[in-house]
């Protein structure tokens, strides 16, 4: 690859996108710029309200909750006997036994406590206002914290039973001086593989959702879903018609092709970036974690647009691509703060740039990691059907897949090398399931999660594999099968060895982390625990193999047979791992 | 200048090109002709290095093809010229001068030399707006970008009016006449005929004629003389007063003339007939 090649090629194509962008497209997007531009920065000076008004406190206006009601904008002062979800009287405070009516409560609690303070700092006499100093110390605990019994009240309440709701006497001195839902919790722990229910989860934690980490991730993430449109337009068009073919006749590579037309967007993507980061505060620690992200954006749009026959198939992938990288990036986001959990995501290193919470090398690299290597991968996987024979011809997406996956496939150790460097869409894959399952229960997560696993490293160590058998690239024979899956399985098990990252942050502390990463982190010991996971590798990417050199039929069935052999050592593994 | 040996290209199961050799040399241009799926376009490919051979070797310019200074020194134009539909000639052409590393003057005034000769006046509209032949002009010019000493043109003339055609098929013989050296596909065979100094004709993969027209007429196409005398002779039928006899030999024609001298006549015209290019070629190719 030429850089003088890479940038021509990307100066014209940023030059021939803007030629293309019409009139009212160039306006929608300057609007949409200033628009971000404006909301953003407001957002931040101002801390997102989003949760404006949405407590509804009924309270004379002489009562003095009403102050407090007015003085948190979550909670909207009613009179008394209308809709309120929390209705204070002189018996007592009332709040419907819901989800909302308890929420209501806490931030009713939170706000008197938070108004207490405030008028409390204010008297002239600090000793009298604080006869006494209190210093609290809050260490960072390896438990999480575990879920709120609605029933855990403040200090000094009784609960009453009533007809649809509870009633709280408060102490009227102090306000609502209960414990907090988050505080005072006890740590469960996992009493077993099915044991009780995961704790932590976002329901536990008041408020609920960290809203403020939702806005910046939903800022960072916009520019990106905006960029990889152009983009795949853009690498489609050049396959319309065969319009990309004098460009592969001139003195540049495929390669610089490529990079060149990616440049401009993933500039572009970066710039827009660093505006939203200098307007949210967010230093460049926070571009640099979001880098690696807008790249794997691009490259999986890339291949996508290499494989799309039509505009209409390319919005399919577009949209595939938008929802799964920023659920990706986005759900983890949303335990920033609160879970070792959100350290997968890039946008965490982008919140806690914000809010100067300190990133870690291990938590920089765990977010960055993975999907800079699957970036590079997918572009790499792109630009090898980036030439006349494959890009255009109008074959369906699945037989493309197997083409770009075969065409590496030159010798059995390629196969290996191959399934080592899928192992970014494992850990992708893997952390994105852990990402999804870490909310459910653990009854139902664990075992979910095993078996995604088995799935996810089966398909990795076969896939190409029965992709270089369909077209060719390898004889069918027993032993070229044997050849193949072994080289597959001792890939894969060097490969892994990369999963080691998650403890940089620590992400096996957790239970579901420790289920989904501690076969790997086990190969890690010596003797015996070193061997087994490279025999059990070999074997299953050679059960694969076998089928793969057969049939479609007989690769489907011997992947399934693959999958159970796995499920069944991980279950084992797990099992000894949590004790 | 061009050197073609065993060249092979195999598409999973199907071979499109099968074992085919061929020379052109410097100023020399070289024609391939041949019914659809013959092998012609795969050939041309390889030949620019866009196709990888299955097998066989491809030398330009002392170059294996796809070599990166093989590419410098050759002009391709394909079947099809889809252009950047929002560019305008000058820009386009100004963008493929800039990857061929013309400097932007020398680039300048290529494209406008390239464009005049074309008689192509809309260069700052978007390409998007033209007609076929128009941009069938524009993609010419950008073969030229690079004064290529190779051009490879593939059917140039397809789809195009019959006043494109002409200007198209004539611009080709004047880079001809420049010293190009170009091969050059096409279905009209008389486009063939009027532009290339040797052709081969393909079928399924492989050369069934090649040469010069004339070689391949003598090999491949039908010669047969109608004589004409004043008296009659055995087989001949009358006409317009005469008698004509059809033969396909000059010893029959001598044959014919010693019998009209014994009947006491003599022959009175010998008029030729030969097989035209479609007849050579609907031969070869057994269309």
């Amino acid at each position: 690859m030429k850089a003088g090649n890479v940038l021509r090629i990307a100066r014209w194509e940023t030059t021939r996108s803007a030629t293309s962008l019409d009139r009212e497209t160039a306006i929608a997007f300057v609007v949409v710029a200033v628009a971000l531009a404006a909301i953003v920065p407001a957002v931040v000076t101002t801390g997102p309200t989003p949760g404006e008004g949405i407590y509804r406190i009924g309270v004379d206006d002489d009562s003095p909750y009403a102050d407090v009601a007015a003085s948190d904008p979550q909670l909207a002062a009613v009179q008394p006997g209308s809709d309120a979800d929390v209705t204070v009287s002189p018996v007592g405070i009332q709040y419907a036994d819901t989800a909302k009516g308890r929420a209501a409560l806490s931030t009713l609690r939170s706000a008197t406590v938070a108004y207490n303070d405030a008028v409390m700092a204010d008297e002239p006499d600090q000793a009298a206002a604080f006869p006494v100093v209190v210093s609290l110390t809050y260490r960072p605990q390896s438990i999480d914290v575990t879920s709120a019994q609605a029933d855990t009240d403040g200090a000094g309440s009784s609960t009453t039973g009533g007809d649809g709701g509870r009633t709280d006497t408060p102490s009227t001195d102090d306000g609502a001086t209960g414990t907090s839902p988050t505080a005072g919790a006890s740590g469960g722990g996992l009493s077993g593989l099915l044991g009780q229910a995961q704790s932590g989860t976002p329901s536990s934690i008041s408020p609920p959702f960290p809203l403020q980490s939702l806005v910046f991730a939903f800022a960072f993430l916009l520019p990106l879903n905006i960029v990889i449109q152009a983009y795949g337009s853009s690498v489609l068009a050049e396959r319309i018609d065969r319009r990309g073919e004098p460009l592969l006749v001139a003195p540049v590579s495929r390669g610089d092709i490529v990079a060149g037309k990616t440049l401009p967007y993933f500039a572009g993507a970066i710039a827009l970036v660093s505006v939203i980061a200098a307007a949210t505060g967010a230093g460049v620690l926070a571009v640099l974690a979001v880098a690696p992200l807008a790249a794997l954006f691009l490259a999986a749009t890339f291949l996508g647009a290499m494989f799309a026959r039509s505009y209409k198939e390319l919005t399919f992938v577009t949209v595939a691509v938008s929802v799964a990288l920023t659920t990706y990036a986005f759900v983890p986001a949303v335990f920033a703060e609160v879970n070792q959990i959100a350290a997968i995501s890039p946008l965490t290193v982008v919140v806690d740039s914000i809010t100067d919470s300190g990133v870690s090398t291990g938590q920089f690299v765990l977010s960055t990691a993975p999907p800079g290597l699957a970036a590079f991968v997918l572009f790499g996987l792109g630009t090898g059907v980036y030439r006349e024979e494959d890009m255009f011809t109008q074959l369906p997406i699945p037989s493309k897949l197997l083409d770009a996956l075969a065409a590496p496939l030159a010798t059995p150790r390629r196969a290996g090398v191959w399934t080592a460097l899928f192992l970014p869409f494992v850990l992708v894959a893997e952390l994105f399931a852990v990402a999804l399952l870490f909310v459910a229960p653990v009854s139902l997560s664990i075992p979910v999660l095993l078996g995604a696993i088995a799935v996810i490293e089966e398909v990795a160590k076969s896939i190409h594999v029965f992709a270089a058998f369909e077209r060719g690239q390898y004889r069918r024979s027993f032993r070229t099968a044997l050849a193949v899956g072994a080289a597959s399985g001792v890939g894969f098990f060097v490969a892994e060895k990369a999963l080691l990252v998650t403890q940089l942050v620590g992400l096996p502390g957790l239970d579901i982390g420790r289920a989904a990463f501690a076969p790997a982190l086990r190969g890690a010991s010596p003797g015996l625990l070193l061997v087994a996971p490279l025999v059990w590798h070999v074997v299953t990417a050679a059960i694969s193999a076998v089928g793969a050199a057969r049939s479609r039929l007989a690769y489907v069935g011997a992947l399934a047979a693959a999958i159970g052999v796995h499920l069944a050592y991980n279950i084992a593994v797990v099992v000894i791992a949590l004790g | 200048m061009i050197s073609v040996q065993r060249l092979e290209k195999r598409y999973g199961g199907v071979t499109a090109v099968d074992g085919v050799s061929f020379d052109v040399g410097a100023g020399e241009v070289f024609g391939l002709v041949g019914p659809n799926g013959a092998g012609k376009t795969s050939t041309l490919k390889m030949l620019c290095g866009l196709v990888e051979p299955s097998a066989g070797d491809i030398t330009v310019n002392g170059f294996d093809a796809g070599d990166t200074a093989m590419r410098r020194t050759l002009g391709f134009l394909p079947e099809e010229s889809p252009l950047y539909d929002e560019m305008t000639p000058r820009s386009y052409l100004r963008f493929f001068a800039d990857l061929y590393d013309v400097d932007r003057a020398t680039a300048n005034e290529r494209i406008e030399a390239a464009l005049d000769r074309l008689d192509l006046d809309a260069r700052d509209r978007p390409v998007g707006d033209f007609s076929k032949g128009m941009t069938r002009k524009v993609a010419i010019a950008r073969s030229l970008v690079n004064d290529p000493d190779v051009l490879v043109y593939d059917e140039p003339a397809s789809g195009l009016d019959p006043l494109t055609t002409n200007t198209v098929i004539e611009f080709t013989r004047e880079l001809a006449a420049d010293g190009k050296t170009i091969v050059f596909s096409a279905h009209d065979l008389h486009h063939v005929e009027s532009v290339c100094d040797r052709v081969a004709i393909m079928r399924d993969g492989q050369f069934a004629a090649t040469g010069t027209l004339a070689d391949i007429r003598d090999e491949h196409g039908e010669v047969s003389y109608r004589v004409f005398t004043d008296v009659d002779v055995d087989d001949a039928r009358p006409s317009n007063g005469r008698y004509v006899t059809t033969v396909d030999s000059m010893a029959d024609v001598d044959a014919i003339r010693a019998a009209a001298a014994d009947a006491g006549g003599g022959v009175v015209d010998i008029r030729t007939d030969e097989s035209t290019l479609e007849d050579v070629f609907l031969d070869v190719t057994g269309a």
